[in-house]
């Protein structure tokens, strides 16, 4: 029996495959097609301070092998989260990532601030493709400074480890990735979706600006993966377009330690209980006998 | 509860211009559906990427109906379907009507609005009254069966019934309806429902409104298709989870 369990930050999780933030709903939302429990590990919906309400209609559009989101981070609060929902994660003993954001430093470390240490919480996600609101909107994974000053202002509230997820929509993601390391950062996530836009020929208008995701990010991303995960000392976990088993292992190979699967189970509600099974009979097939084994080895 | 089950369509064709009946033969029966559910489609065609949310128009015996209009590349690309090719359909989904007493039942469809309304009509039989509006004579075959429920009709262009739309149309017999303890189900385009609540604004006739919206997954994990409503705490509300039914007084117009 080839072992899918993984370590990270110090805990095991059962598999590598985790969902993308945002994408699982609260987590409850799938339980009529499979349990939570399924999971590595849930990422949680993105959280913030204060409640947020989202963005109006629409919000969802697809492209060729894509889509287009502007969901625009509505969620209940961090606070509710812990309230109404984690509960019924450490009843089904899941382990979590609560991802979260701010539109202000302030909100940054106030929400990590909220979050307390427990021993089903793996670490928490920054999500840096925020507009930063007091510098002009400009998200704040777009400045190698911005990343430093705010990576090590969160690090110093906080005893759990911290994941930064990176936005492709940058000059040079290595030094962003350093600058976040040398403050103290202890894991990635890459990639983001890339920001896009349709134009409405009929209508000669923009119906919608948004997070580019899907397959068509993937070969993007999974390049963020390898080059990070051969440069930094720290574990980077691989999302981005990832549809099934063979993509999964491409990112793993790629030095990809964990995998977030997102617009999958859109298309596919089972994705990721297919993609586990997959990873395990690859591996069986192969007679390796631990995931383990062959993150990055395509950089053999 | 819901779940993915694969099928494969055994007609599909043209009911009135732009407007088509699938029938797809379930692998396996689909668990108890309430009228003003919906389906998610994955259509037979690689170059559509995500599914498609249909009403569930009828179901018996394994065998689900769609009814639908060629809007855009994924019900374009449905259309083409010729038979026997294999889909999955993920059923039954969202919060449908919810039938209480009372002494009267008023249905209001708007053109394929009557998609997701024929399940409840067929329930409700001649307990409803229909009010139907479409835009001319060649699209009456929409009405299917609820022909037989001597439904008032309308069409834009006066081809047939009353001249005008479906609001119009009700708004001429207000009166009697309005005495009696009356709900209105509801389902059509939006500029409709807009001006069918401010029919029944002044005596806030309870309505219950099914719903359309771009969807990405239609189970309430992406927050995608959402509608405004008068909950100041949470505005949105996900049309694939807390609809595609909604009490109309609750929906910001």
């Amino acid at each position: 029996m080839a072992s899918l369990s993984i370590k990270l930050f110090g805990k095991t999780l059962r598999n590598p495959v985790l969902n993308a933030s945002g994408t699982l709903g609260y987590g409850k939302e799938i339980e009529p097609l499979w349990g939570v429990e399924t999971l590595g590990a849930y990422v949680t919906k993105g959280l913030s301070l204060k409640p947020h309400h989202g963005n109006p209609t629409p919000r969802v559009w697809e492209e060729r092998r894509g889509l287009i989101n502007s969901i625009g981070l509505q969620n209940i609060g961090v606070d509710r989260f812990f309230d109404e929902y984690f509960p019924f994660f450490k009843q089904k003993r899941t382990p979590i990532i609560v991802n979260f954001f701010g539109f202000t430093e302030e909100e940054y470390i106030a929400c990590a601030e909220r979050i307390k240490p427990d021993k089903l919480i793996i670490a928490l996600e920054m999500n840096l493709s925020c507009p930063n609101v007091k510098q002009g909107g400009i998200s704040f994974g777009k400045d190698p400074d911005m990343v430093h000053r705010i990576v090590k202002e969160v690090k110093a509230v906080t005893q759990i480890p911290l994941i930064a997820k990176l936005t492709p929509e940058v000059k040079n993601l290595r030094e962003i990735a350093q600058a976040a390391y040398e403050a103290g950062v202890n894991g990635f996530t890459l990639l983001n979706t890339i920001p896009s836009m349709v134009v409405d020929i009929q209508k000669r208008s923009v119906p919608i600006r948004g997070g580019l995701s899907g397959p068509v990010l993937r070969p993007v991303a999974l390049k963020a993966v390898y080059e990070i995960s051969s440069s930094l000392p720290v574990p980077v976990i691989g999302t981005g377009g990832i549809m099934n088993h063979n993509d999964a292992l491409s990112f793993i190979m790629a030095g990809a330690c964990a995998v977030q699967v997102g617009t999958a189970t859109f298309i596919d509600p089972y994705a990721i209980p297919k993609i586990i099974e997959g990873i395990k009979e690859y591996l069986e097939r192969c007679r390796c006998p631990r995931v383990e084994d062959i993150v990055g080895v395509a950089h053999e | 509860m819901m779940d993915d089950i694969e099928g494969k369509i055994i007609k599909n064709y043209e009911i009135a211009p732009g407007y088509r009946l699938l029938k797809i033969r379930l692998s396996r029966s689909m668990d108890q559906m309430v009228p003003g559910q919906f389906v998610m489609l994955k259509v037979p065609d690689s170059e559509v990427f995500l599914r498609r949310p249909f009403s569930i128009y009828g179901y018996s015996r394994e065998t689900l109906s769609l009814m639908y209009k060629v809007v855009g590349k994924g019900t374009e690309s449905l259309s083409k379907a010729t038979g026997n090719e294999r889909v999955s359909v993920l059923c039954p989904l969202g919060k449908g009507f919810t039938i209480q007493k009372r002494d009267a039942y008023v249905i209001v469809a708007g053109g394929i609005g009557i998609a997701g309304l024929h399940a409840l009509i067929r329930k409700l039989g001649k307990r409803a009254t229909i009010f139907f509006g479409c835009n001319n004579k060649a699209e009456l075959p929409l009405m299917g069966s609820a022909a037989d429920l001597n439904p008032y009709v309308s069409t834009l262009d006066g081809s047939y019934g009353f001249r005008g739309n479906v609001v119009q149309l009700l708004a001429k017999h207000m009166k009697t309806i309005e005495k009696k303890d009356v709900e209105v189900f509801t389902c059509g385009p939006e500029s409709m429902l807009k001006s069918l609540k401010k029919l029944l604004e002044k005596k806030r006739i309870p309505c219950q409104a099914s719903f359309e919206e771009r969807m990405a997954c239609g189970l309430g994990l992406c927050f995608g298709c959402v509608k405004k409503t008068v909950d100041e705490e949470e505005p949105y509300k996900r049309v694939c989870k807390e609809g595609p039914v909604f009490d109309l007084w609750q929906v910001c117009l």
